[in-house]
């Protein structure tokens, strides 16, 4: 990495690490709380819900429910730019054109 | 219209060059876009799964019910404990990652002791974890679950009986409850599950690396501790792929 001669206090793209301070640790204690709950709440309704479309969106849902928390909190992306987030999370949403598709092809997959 | 005059002008420095547009180092930048083609790459395997499962509705032995296969706990033999174990998993993956989430915030006040304790703990968590999928992959063989094969096709009679246990009953197969299945039931149990046991094994092993570094003094001569924020997104990223398999393979 040191082959990039830059002069000092000029911005070198490869070395550059920006200046991070800590936020501490109340947040991420309530969002792991939070995870085990939603977990042991998915739990819950395994055994008292009867299976059903509905059962298996809410189980979707609070999949997407912690995705959001592990992605904003622990990964920190609620802290990074706006750009940045988009970018990365952008993208996620052709996985819903995938599934979408995919789970209606799989009808017509049936040898049934 | 000021606002907007100086926004503009904001825009275009921001990508003039001489400053990081996402004010982010390359090396999180690109462990970013490397999870968004593994995000791509696991939802594949996901989707893949719903697809084939869709395939065999109206099929004369149904796709399986979880509940009815995975139900084992360790030390807990012959009783019916369905999703009890995969929860225990899935606790344990999420405290490894709020220590490593500990061991970032450490690192960003340069707290080389805490950082190397944080990051023991995650290692620990991460064995753990692959103990009890290892533990929870000798069930499923020991119970005729192959790569090939998969003797898991549940008839009516296996159907009447699991009806009448209920949580924490003994269980047992009797003859006849099960015949021969769909095969990419187990084929892809072991290929999604085996595919996120070896990105924990991966982890693990980054972990150790980051971790034996911490100790040694590596990122308090650097100056920073970004290592141990890139290796933590790898994590959680591991953590959140396991939401989704939890989701889709023992929930759903």
């Amino acid at each position: 990495m040191g082959n990039f001669a830059h002069t000092p206090g000029e911005y070198d793209p490869i070395n550059y690490v920006p200046h991070t301070e800590s936020h501490g640790t109340k947040e991420l204690w309530r969002t792991f709380w939070l995870l085990l709950g939603i977990t042991i709440l998915d739990f819950i309704l395994y055994f008292t819900m009867p299976p059903s479309l509905f059962r298996n969106v809410v189980f979707v849902f609070f999949g997407l429910v912690k995705a959001y928390y592990i992605v904003g909190a622990f990964m920190h992306m609620k802290n990074e730019k706006i750009n940045l987030a988009m970018c990365i999370l952008v993208p996620t949403l052709f996985i819903i054109g995938l599934v979408m598709g995919l789970l209606y092809e799989g009808h017509a997959l049936s040898t049934y | 219209m000021a606002n907007q005059t100086s926004a503009t002008f904001e825009n275009q420095a921001m990508w003039a060059g001489g400053r990081s547009p996402f004010n982010l180092s390359y090396g999180k930048l690109m462990m970013w876009i490397f999870l968004l083609s593994d995000a791509f790459t696991f939802s594949s395997l996901l989707v893949g799964y719903g697809a084939i499962r869709f395939s065999y509705s109206g099929a004369s032995i149904a796709w399986p019910d979880p509940a009815a296969i995975f139900n084992h706990f360790p030390f807990m033999h012959g009783y019916f404990l369905p999703l009890l174990f995969v929860s225990v998993m899935t606790f344990i993956l999420i405290f490894s990652s709020v220590t490593m989430v500990l061991a970032v915030e450490a690192g960003h006040r340069n707290s080389k002791k805490e950082v190397s304790k944080y990051m023991f703990y995650t290692i620990i968590g991460g064995f753990a974890f692959l103990g009890c999928q290892a533990w929870e992959w000798t069930q499923f063989i020991h119970d005729q679950g192959r790569l090939d094969s998969n003797f898991f096709g549940i008839t009516q009679q296996g159907y009447e009986h699991l009806k009448d246990v209920k949580f924490g009953d003994h269980f047992h197969w009797n003859e006849g409850d099960r015949t021969w299945g769909p095969v990419p039931f187990a084929s892809l149990f072991f290929i999604v599950t085996g595919f996120h046991g070896f990105h924990v094994f991966s982890g693990v092993v980054l972990n150790i690396l980051v971790w034996i570094n911490s100790m040694r003094g590596v990122y308090e001569r650097r100056g920073h501790y970004e290592m141990v924020e890139k290796v933590g997104l790898y994590w959680h990223f591991v953590d959140l792929v396991w939401v989704f398999v939890f989701t889709f393979y023992y929930l759903i």
